[in-house]
């Protein structure tokens, strides 16, 4: 399967011609390899622990003079570095206490390194998530890894922090064998070293990573307020189309009747050809200010992002339209309106439905800016609140299902149009999607 | 050439009597001292016809030649309606034109059928448009698309069709509306040599059978000579009336009269009009620098 590709390659000069159409087979072919690359660009990058991964993601964290909790990401520079200062720090522990002059911590400062082993022990099955405080039971862990660290299976804990597990273990255990908090010893424990995994930055996380979180979003159900992800969905749609919509309703009747009259399309189109360089986004704070700061304001945003270059558009298809055809139908005996309403409306409707198409991507793109004036709202919200926590997990699903709908709304337009438009020549050639369900089918 | 040809005005008895007859009818269009002139994009003038006179009968088939740019097609467009003379007047049956309307029908070079309709609705249109119910403009456009031989193909769409299809649609099309007046502007330029014979005797035939005058205009001699009664040859800049010939060829025609002395002595004749002897230029010799000499004897 993977040779196909190149056994085509060899056999066929064509691939190399210029304006030379593939076979279908190829055409195919290359269509899912342009999905297919950069999907597996981001596997490889992501699954190669050797390719790239700048970072250290800890397992376990530090608590000397920096501070970083297990989950944290740091350089790969400066995380030699930071096993260093805590293995320093313990060099000075010990030889205090060999000196006969032992350190004595507050309870607070040892239970907190105690605790320091339960996010290992959690993602090593051996404590829930609620245990975390449970301060008996990670005494109990403690014990393990001294006696039996076989049982940090999948993130076994490293040889020096294993003997760090002994040494606690044996200030630990003289006290007591189970945790009391009235016994527990004053000696300042050995704290642990940071250990952890190479890692990519966290702005890119990993593609099973990005599908987990996309899938724990839509089934998170509505909790304080926070519409789901469906609801979302359906806010930034309505936003969507609802900009798309009122820009078509203005912009199909008065491009027709500009690009038909020279009168309006004088009157008209001088302006609308200054006001699409003013961008959109540049009336945020006015249309906040006079529409509100929910539904409205976002609409009319799309809206203006739209409409001036739709409009131009459309008086430029309604002039394309072949003269001679306006010409026929008058020596046929038509009248103004009925050239209107019987020629150019029919005559330019399938490259108007392909304008309107390409108008609605400009929609899509003027979403997120949309969503982000006044009161955040839909899908921007997330993009917005869960990037600035640097949740980026969080913010790749949002980004690929507002592509995924726009681009599969577009897809589901292009093959209704030889269904609208039967008559237009090219619209009989299936389109490469079809072509490819057609291939898998 | 073993015989010397006739004069192109020498005419049989019987083409004697035809225009004698024909010159009887009452007159269905007249162009009273005709001139246009365009402005150029850069502001300049320019003028494209000139001060046409002419009288055309009733069923007569006028063949319009000149060379290009000649203005022999804003003639016609001017006698459609599509465009205005600058002075002068053009009447049908006496009244003046003034803009497109139903009773001048016109068949372009480009088809022009409307993309989005099928045959019998491109037929249609006409008919609707000047105000027939949708039953009736179907019956009769029914009618006129197997009068030109397109029955089996009423559902196609235009873009199915090939050239000459689409323009026997179009001819049926302007047809139905039972115009006065029939404007060709070279109809069949853009067929192949087969396809625009066809066309001609198709045209010859419709035109025997139904009441209207046509205009067609055309750069190619033969298909002047072959179809029309008279022959209005157009001299250019500006475009003037060079000469109106009654073409001295009997009917009915048929395609074997293409070798006829009649029909060559006005082919020659018409030939001088509009490429003089004087004017045409000497055989081109190519220079033989880069031409390499064989020895293969290829003429």
């Amino acid at each position: 399967m993977t040779i196909a590709p190149f056994l085509i390659l060899g056999k066929r000069k064509k691939w190399l011609e210029i304006r030379k159409d593939l076979s279908p087979r190829a055409a195919s072919l290359l269509t899912l390899a342009s999905f297919l690359t950069p999907l597996a660009l981001w596997c490889i990058i992501s699954y190669t622990p050797f390719l790239w991964h700048p970072d250290v993601k800890l397992d376990i964290g530090s608590s000397g003079a920096t501070v970083y909790t297990a989950g944290d990401q740091v350089g790969k520079d400066y995380y030699p570095q930071l096993r260093q200062e805590a293995r320093e720090a313990n060099d000075q522990l010990l030889s205090a206490s060999q000196a006969g002059e032992p350190v004595t911590a507050s309870s607070r400062a040892n239970i907190k390194t105690l605790r320091a082993l339960g996010p290992i022990s959690v993602r090593n099955g051996l404590l829930h998530e609620g245990q975390l405080t449970s301060d008996a039971d990670i005494f109990q862990l403690w014990r393990q890894a001294a006696e039996e660290p076989a049982v940090f299976r999948r993130i076994p804990l490293s040889e020096e922090n294993q003997e760090i597990a002994r040494q606690n273990w044996t200030i630990l255990s003289d006290a007591s064998e189970t945790y009391d908090k009235a016994t527990f010893p004053k000696e300042k424990l050995l704290g642990l070293i940071p250990q952890g995994k190479p890692a990519n930055p966290v702005y890119l996380p990993a593609p099973h990573e990005v599908l987990l979180t996309g899938w724990e979003q839509w089934t998170r159900p509505a909790e304080d307020g926070k519409p789901t992800m469906g609801a979302r969905l359906g806010q930034s749609i309505g936003i969507v189309f609802g900009g798309f919509l009122v820009a078509a309703l203005i912009a199909v009747p008065l491009g027709v009747i500009a690009g038909s009259f020279d009168g309006i399309s004088k009157l008209f189109e001088p302006f609308a050809d200054f006001f699409r360089y003013m961008p959109a986004p540049a009336f945020a704070t006015l249309l906040v200010a006079v529409l509100g700061a929910h539904h409205a304001p976002k609409v009319a945003l799309v809206l203006i992002g739209t409409f001036p270059h739709l409009f131009l558009m459309i008086c430029k298809t309604t002039r394309l339209l072949d003269r001679s055809l306006l010409e026929a139908a008058q020596t046929l005996g038509a009248t103004r309106k009925r050239l209107l309403a019987k020629v150019v409306v029919p005559g330019i409707l399938p490259q108007l439905y392909n304008d309107l198409r390409i108008a609605l991507g400009w929609a899509w793109t003027w979403l997120v800016i949309a969503e982000l004036i006044g009161v955040k709202s839909g899908l921007t919200e997330i993009i917005d609140t869960q990037g600035v926590r640097r949740n980026f997990d969080q913010v790749y699903p949002v980004i690929i299902l507002i592509g995924l709908i726009g681009f599969s709304t577009d897809q589901l337009l292009a093959w209704l149009r030889p269904r609208f438009f039967p008559w237009v020549p090219n619209a009989r050639k299936p389109s490469i999607f079809t072509r490819l369900l057609r291939r898998a089918s | 050439m073993t015989q010397p040809l006739p004069s192109y005005q020498e005419k049989s008895a019987a083409v004697k009597e035809r225009f004698a007859e024909l010159y009887q009818r009452p007159l269905e269009l007249e162009l009273n001292g005709l001139s246009k002139t365009f402005t150029k994009p850069d502001g300049s003038p320019v003028q494209a016809l000139l001060d046409i006179d002419l009288k055309i009968h009733r069923r007569e088939l006028i063949a319009v030649l000149g060379a290009s740019g000649c203005g022999k097609s804003t003639l016609i467009r001017i006698i459609a309606g599509l465009e205005t003379p600058t002075t002068g007047e053009a009447l049908l049956q006496g009244e003046s034109i003034d803009g497109p309307c139903s009773q001048r029908g016109m068949v372009f070079q480009s088809y022009t059928l409307f993309p989005w309709l099928t045959v019998l609705r491109n037929v249609m249109f006409g008919l609707e448009a000047t105000g027939h119910s949708p039953v009736t403009a179907e019956s009769e456009a029914r009618q006129w698309i197997e009068l030109v031989g397109l029955k089996k193909f009423e559902n196609a769409y235009p873009d199915q069709l090939s050239g000459g299809m689409k323009q026997r649609v179009a001819i049926a099309r302007a047809l139905a509306n039972e115009p006065r007046v029939l404007l060709m502007d070279e109809p069949f330029g853009a067929l192949d040599a087969h396809t625009r014979a066809d066309m001609q005797s198709y045209l010859l035939q419709i035109w025997r059978n139904v009441d209207v005058t046509i205009l067609f205009v055309t750069h190619d001699l033969d298909e002047a000579i072959y179809l029309a009664d008279r022959i209005l040859v157009l001299s250019p800049n500006p475009g003037q009336v060079q000469e109106f010939i009654e073409n001295p060829v009997p009917r009915p025609r048929s395609p074997e009269q293409f070798s006829s002395p009649e029909f060559l002595a006005t082919k020659e004749h018409v030939e001088n009009l509009i490429h003089p002897p004087e004017a045409r230029s000497e055989p081109v010799n190519l220079p033989i620098l880069k031409l390499t000499q064989q020895d293969d004897r290829v003429e």
